[in-house]
């Protein structure tokens, strides 16, 4: 006879008792790997959608030079040309390749309806000398890149299409490629689908057909050239954009041989001491970090957002496992009095829940690789909107989140089913005589109320702790976070305690109604699981109701804004204008010649650049404070102490702040900083600090004619125009816009309409997790009940043969389920309170530098709870009927 | 196949005089630019432009510095120094350092409809291409490397004396010595481990080749050039290895060429030479090869004495063959392993057949930015005892495929 050894009796275990069970209820185990595989999707796919918004910021310029050994960037505006003959001067004896850049942005033209904001591709134009490029090639890559014709001289690579592969003769290219401004290479994809070798484009506000010189050849070694990038000529891009003299950046490239890193880091030295903090010396990677750095707020609060859903989903998780060890309490009584050790006992049931984290990490990774395709459009979007041009437009599985997800979900399962198996664990013999007899309700535990209290009040401490504040600026309420979880937690384990109370007030109720009376007998002294099935209800209640009501409160403080800053007539940028990257300007020429139109009462001319300050990056306006003052009525935060800021002749050196720059900067109404221009530091004082939800990097506004003198830039981003008859706006829209196609003219409804709308569509990802939860929260109370039933069921055998109607004990556990959603429901909206006042003052004015007016959406809030009131009354219904059924002493 | 700049330049047709070497690149030079010679007589002077650029005039007389600069007005200019060298630690090198001029294809600032003037500093009124090559003896290691650059910020060729550079490579003329010879300073490397700095000393008076300062290279009066030399400038400089810098010096012969025209009908690659003999004397010879394997009635072969004195020979006069070969095994070509040139002495007299024979069989030119090989390199040159006698430098075109073809 075969020795039973510790492994084959935890084999046994695993096919006797767990499996077979997983089995014998395919279906709760396959909702169970269901729920879990929800939270883990949740988690994943906002993980994976921030992962390719991310990764689709490129520096562009890596996909002709690979990746440059560092880049020279101006701290504000442009790098003057006239740099490069310091630079070839000064490093006369340096063996390296200085690449200058020009970038620009664009867009194909629209059809001259106002449209949707960002809904059309922007493209990335990037400036190279054509010419030069070859020597990169060699100095690098020498098997990299294809001759030079293939920039210069020679006829475009084959593609698909024949519109763009049938090029001139190519004796005739040369000429054409560097004289004509208008060509340029575009990625294979973009010349597969087009339908003529041409190309029209909205460039800086004038509408540009551009021939197609070729395809971006691709090389093994370079980066593949994305969807979004055309390729010009630099000087061509510098005429096509009215930019001639200016660069966006110098990257340099040292020729490949020993000691190259060595090498790199004494240029930069060199660099470093020549420029003398004239410039900035940065790299690819630090361009890359920059981006991560600006959106990682962004990204932590949807991935706290994707945890709180798997957070839930773990609830469910435990209640299920919980669950589990009631209905098979019988059977470890007997494994355990046939000799099965009690730590044997918990291994099986923490395998059981590995195997259920496992297998719901798995489908979680399916589902959440589908999910990311979707979440990526709307992270893409906000992005877009809100950081930098992306074109992202799918997400892959990465390795490395896949893993993590997949361990998050077994750690998590283990965790979830750690109590349980000790249950289970700790079942005594005994208990098979005792079998059938439900678990009796008990009153709480004595260190449920101190607990909670204690969570509260640690939340509240909490919360009035500052935010992190990283590297580049940006901030993260780590503590209102913390906070947030404590609050959940605290008001979780108060509300369990609440039925007793509730009950005994309204024990009259029942009146003679035996299934209310029932009903309501299993509050008045409710067990352990139902406190904690009120307490997922109370956390995602709190959690739905509270990004509800910062949503709402967003919502109204933003149209208030939206009301009271866009109060002119017509709003006129570059209709290449589609995004917070977007480059696209007006010309001096044409803004001058709108200006001076007749019907024009008073014009906003407003300039913008990116400006590095020595706490990370900002934008810098040119504006007409004056304007602003007299044609919006500015949210103060801090308001103006004298008149200065709105005249021109006085306001040299004064500036006006976003609370978001405040809070950023740490800087105030009287405090002073130093602008780095062109023209040298200029110091310049606060003198106002307003409200602005524009950005949350912050903005600075100085009059437009000291920012045109300093940075020797005239581009406008936009006009702002106020009538003499504001009446006659849409009609003065159709004429300018006829008279300059490449321009977007905006009436004042209309970005009125289209301002909310891109606001929308950032917290559009919210509702999904919000429904999730409130999904996964009820199908917990759900598997509380059957539970409860499960355990009842000799009971519920007494009840028939008392006469109980199947539908009798229906209605009983309807109302069981209705009056444990109904304290759940209170609880998580009294939470909710809390989270959202925490979400709206700490997390937001910390993380974004945001105040926002507090205006909970009591109707929907109320709906909310009418939903899940609903949702549990339904649930409790159909697991009554079930429970009805169930024999007396059925073998699971 | 993608062609480039060189090869597109090319296929408008080809110069290349005597300098073919002066390159395939040089043939730029724009079949557009073709006109019907009017005659053949060698002094005919030809019409003052042909398009817009200047033509090699007769009698012209050279300034300088002035001259020794660049010449907008032609379309196509080099300056061309090849030389051998000695280090301290006695190892023999060989080093090629070319700059090319060609102009653009329209007149400089011409902006598009509508759009800003384009700036200066990215120029398409010129391009300048250039080549350093260098051969370590001792090793056989031979290194070479291209750039191609616009007129601008990073290449420019100044006009009123001897300035030219490209990237961090550059000839510049620091004026006469204390003993009036005329003074250059050559910078150049290849990739980041080889660099140097050297000061080049004229020896012996510039030489301007050809008939009345024009120097023919083929029967369409047009192909001609203006051909000045410094056949023998001594050198010395500094040679970087990595780490490690190294003492040099040597002879080198210098060639500065201006025209705006091209290869003539049936003329299909050139062969080009230059010997400094050791007992002070120097010549320079080149074939024009055609399409039927003759020699070009344009070929020339020329000595310069001891004081200077440059006499001109016709193709009649002198014999240039090959003995053996080498074969790339990059491009392909089929070069002479050896090349022998039996020359008349500077009387007219016959005189003996020069042995040109290569340091390092593998001085190829891989022409990856022009996308047309050559084999440029350096020769010790023997009598028929097998004395070594001199020094050379040998440039051999059309051996890499037919180049004619490739045009």
């Amino acid at each position: 006879m075969t020795e039973a050894t510790p492994q084959l009796i935890q084999r046994l275990l695993w096919s006797r008792v767990s499996w077979r069970h997983a089995r014998g209820a395919p279906w709760t185990t396959a909702l169970l790997v269901l729920t879990l595989a929800l939270g883990v999707a949740v988690y994943l796919s906002i993980r994976l959608a921030n992962r390719a918004a991310i990764a689709s910021f490129q520096n562009f310029t890596d996909v002709v030079t690979a990746e440059s050994d560092g880049i020279l960037l101006a701290p504000a505006g442009s790098l003057p040309e006239s740099l490069l003959l310091e630079l070839r001067e000064r490093f006369a004896d340096t063996a390296v390749h200085w690449v200058p850049v020009i970038e620009s942005t664009a867009v194909e033209p629209g059809d001259g309806s106002q449209g949707m904001i960002g809904s059309r591709t922007t493209y990335t134009l990037l400036g190279v000398d054509w010419v030069a490029l070859p020597n990169l090639a060699r100095a690098r890559h020498p098997e990299a890149l294809p001759p030079t014709g293939a920039w210069t001289g020679g006829p475009p690579p084959a593609v698909s299409n024949p519109a763009v592969s049938n090029p001139a003769p190519h004796d005739a290219e040369l000429g054409l490629r560097l004289e004509d401004p208008r060509r340029v290479f575009v990625p294979a994809s973009v010349a597969a689908r087009l339908k003529s070798p041409t190309l029209r484009l909205v460039i800086q506000e004038q509408l540009v057909e551009l021939t197609i010189a070729g395809v971006i050849p691709e090389a093994p070694s370079q980066p593949k050239a994305p969807d979004n990038l055309l390729l010009f000529d630099l000087p061509a891009l510098q005429a096509l954009t009215g930019r001639t003299g200016q660069l966006d950046r110098i990257e340099f490239v040292l020729p490949e041989g020993p000691d190259r890193s060595a090498r790199a880091a004494a240029l930069r030295q060199d660099l470093g001491a020549w420029m003398n903090g004239r410039f900035l010396l940065s790299s690819s990677s630090d361009r890359r970090d920059n981006a991560a750095t600006m959106t990682r707020a962004f990204r932590l609060n949807l991935t706290i957002l994707s945890l709180l859903a798997l957070l839930v989903g773990l609830m469910l998780v435990f209640q299920a496992l919980d669950g589990a060890v009631v209905r098979r309490r019988e059977e470890i009584a007997i494994l355990r009095s046939l000799g099965v050790e009690p730590e044997r006992i918990r291994r099986a049931w923490l395998l059981e829940a590995a195997a259920l984290g496992l297998a719901g990490g798995l489908l979680g990774l399916l589902l959440g690789w589908l999910g990311a395709q979707g979440a990526v459009r709307g992270v893409g979007q906000t992005v877009n909107s809100l950081y930098y041009a992306t074109a992202v437009r799918s997400a892959s599985l990465d390795p490395v989140e896949s893993a993590s997800a997949l361990a998050l979900a077994i750690v998590a399962s283990l965790l979830a089913g750690g109590w349980p198996a000790r249950q289970a664990a700790n079942t005594p013999p005994a208990q098979l005589i005792g079998r059938g007899r439900a678990q009796a309700g008990a009153p709480a535990p004595r260190w449920v109320l101190p607990a909670s209290l204690i969570l509260l009040v640690l939340g509240g401490a909490l919360a009035t702790l500052p935010a992190l504040r990283l590297p580049g600026g940006s901030r993260i309420s780590l503590a209102a976070y913390g906070s947030a979880l404590s609050w959940l937690l605290g008001a979780g384990l108060l509300a369990g305690l609440l039925p007793p109370l509730l009950i005994r007030r309204c024990a009259s109720w029942g009146g003679f109604s035996a299934p209310a009376r029932l009903g309501l007998s299993h509050l008045r002294q409710p067990t352990g699981r139902h406190r904690l099935a009120i307490a997922g209800l109370v956390c995602a209640v709190a959690m739905t109701a509270g990004m509800a009501i910062l949503v709402g409160s967003f919502d109204t403080t933003l149209r208030g804004w939206i009301e009271r800053t866009f109060m002119a007539d017509l709003y006129v940028s570059s209709e290449g204008a589609q995004s917070a990257s977007t480059q696209n300007r007006i010309r001096p020429e044409t803004w001058k010649a709108l200006v001076a139109e007749p019907e024009v009462l008073a014009a906003n001319v407003v300039q913008a650049l990116e400006l590095q300050l020595p706490g990370g990056s900002t934008l810098l306006f040119g504006g007409h404070p004056a304007f602003m003052r007299d044609q919006a009525r500015i949210a103060w935060r801090e308001a103006p102490a004298d008149d200065a800021i709105w005249d021109a002749r006085r306001n040299r050196g004064l500036a006006l702040a976003s609370e978001s720059f405040s809070h950023r900067f740490r800087l105030h109404r009287g405090d002073t900083l130093t602008l780095p221009t062109p023209a040298g530091p200029r110091p310049i004082t606060l003198v106002g600090i307003f409200s602005d939800y524009g950005n949350e990097r912050g903005s600075l506004v100085i009059q437009r004619e000291h920012f045109a003198e300093w940075f020797g830039d005239e581009l406008a981003t936009s006009l702002i125009v106020k009538l003499h008859d504001s009446d006659q706006a849409e009609a003065i829209r159709a004429r300018w816009k006829a008279a300059h196609p490449g321009l977007a003219v905006y009436t004042q409804p209309h970005l009125r309409g289209e301002a909310l709308r891109i606001f929308r569509q950032t917290f559009a990802i919210t509702d999904a997790l919000e429904l999730i939860g409130i999904a996964v929260s009820v199908l917990g109370l759900g598997f509380t009940l059957a539970s409860l039933l499960w355990e009842r069921r000799n009971d519920l055998t007494t009840l028939r043969a008392l006469g109980f109607r199947h539908s009798e004990i229906a209605w009983a556990t309807t109302l069981e389920s209705v009056l444990t959603a109904l304290v759940g429901i209170g609880g998580g909206l009294v939470a909710s309170l809390a989270l959202g006042w925490l979400l709206i003052h700490r997390v937001n004015v910390q993380t974004f530098g945001w105040t926002l007016e507090t205006d909970p959406p009591w109707g929907w809030m109320a709906g909310l709870s009418l939903a899940v009131v609903t949702m549990a009354a339904l649930t409790g219904w159909s697991i009554g009927r079930w429970g009805a059924a169930l024999p007396a002493e059925r073998e699971e | 196949m993608s062609l480039s700049l060189l090869s597109w330049c090319l296929s408008r047709g080809s110069q290349c005089g005597r300098r073919g070497s002066a390159l395939l690149w040089v043939c730029i030079i724009l079949s557009g630019l073709a006109f019907p010679a009017k005659g053949t007589g060698a002094t005919e002077a030809p019409p003052l432009a042909a398009r817009r650029f200047a033509l090699p005039q007769p009698g012209r007389v050279f300034t300088f510095p002035a001259d020794h600069g660049s010449h907008p007005e032609f379309k196509i200019e080099w300056w061309y120094i090849t030389g051998h060298l000695v280090s301290a630690e006695g190892q023999r090198h060989g080093f090629q350092a070319t700059f090319f001029r060609r102009a653009g294809v329209t007149q400089p600032g011409n902006p598009a409809a509508g759009l800003e003037r384009p700036s200066s500093l990215f120029g398409t009124d010129e391009f300048f291409l250039a080549h350093m090559a260098w051969l370590d003896v001792g090793t056989g290691t031979f290194r070479h490397e291209e750039r191609l650059n616009r007129h601008g910020w990073d290449a420019r060729a100044d006009t009123r004396k001897l300035e030219v550079r490209n990237g961090n490579w550059s000839l510049k003329d620091l004026g006469p010595d204390a003993e009036g010879k005329t003074t250059l300073e050559l910078r150049g490397g290849i990739q980041a481990d080889l660099r140097w700095r050297m000061t080049l000393k004229a020896q012996k008076p510039l030489v301007v080749f050809g008939t009345n300062g024009v120097s023919r290279k083929a029967q369409e009066p047009s192909a001609a050039s203006h051909y000045l030399t410094f056949s023998r400038l001594s050198v010395s400089g500094d040679l970087q290895r990595g780490s490690k810098t190294e003492r040099v010096e040597g002879e080198a012969w210098m060639d500065h060429e201006l025209s705006s025209s091209q290869l003539g009908q049936g003329q299909v690659g050139w062969d080009w030479a230059c010997i400094q003999f050791f007992d002070g004397r120097e010549l320079m010879a080149y074939r024009m090869r055609r399409d039927d394997g003759t020699t070009d009635a344009f070929s020339t072969l020329a000595w310069i004495g001891k004081d200077g004195r440059v006499t001109q020979w016709g193709p009649d006069r002198f014999r240039w063959t090959g003995e053996g070969q080498w074969k790339s095994p990059r491009s392909g070509g089929a070069y002479p392993a050896t090349v022998l040139l039996s020359v008349p002495e500077p009387d007219g007299s016959p005189g003996p057949t020069l042995r040109l024979e290569p340091l390092c069989a593998d001085q190829e030119l891989s022409g990856g930015l022009g996308g047309v090989p050559y084999w440029e390199g350096a020769c010790r040159v023997r009598d028929a005892q097998g004395n070594e006698i001199g020094r050379a430098f040998v440039e051999m075109t059309g051996y890499a495929g037919n180049l004619r073809r490739a045009l």
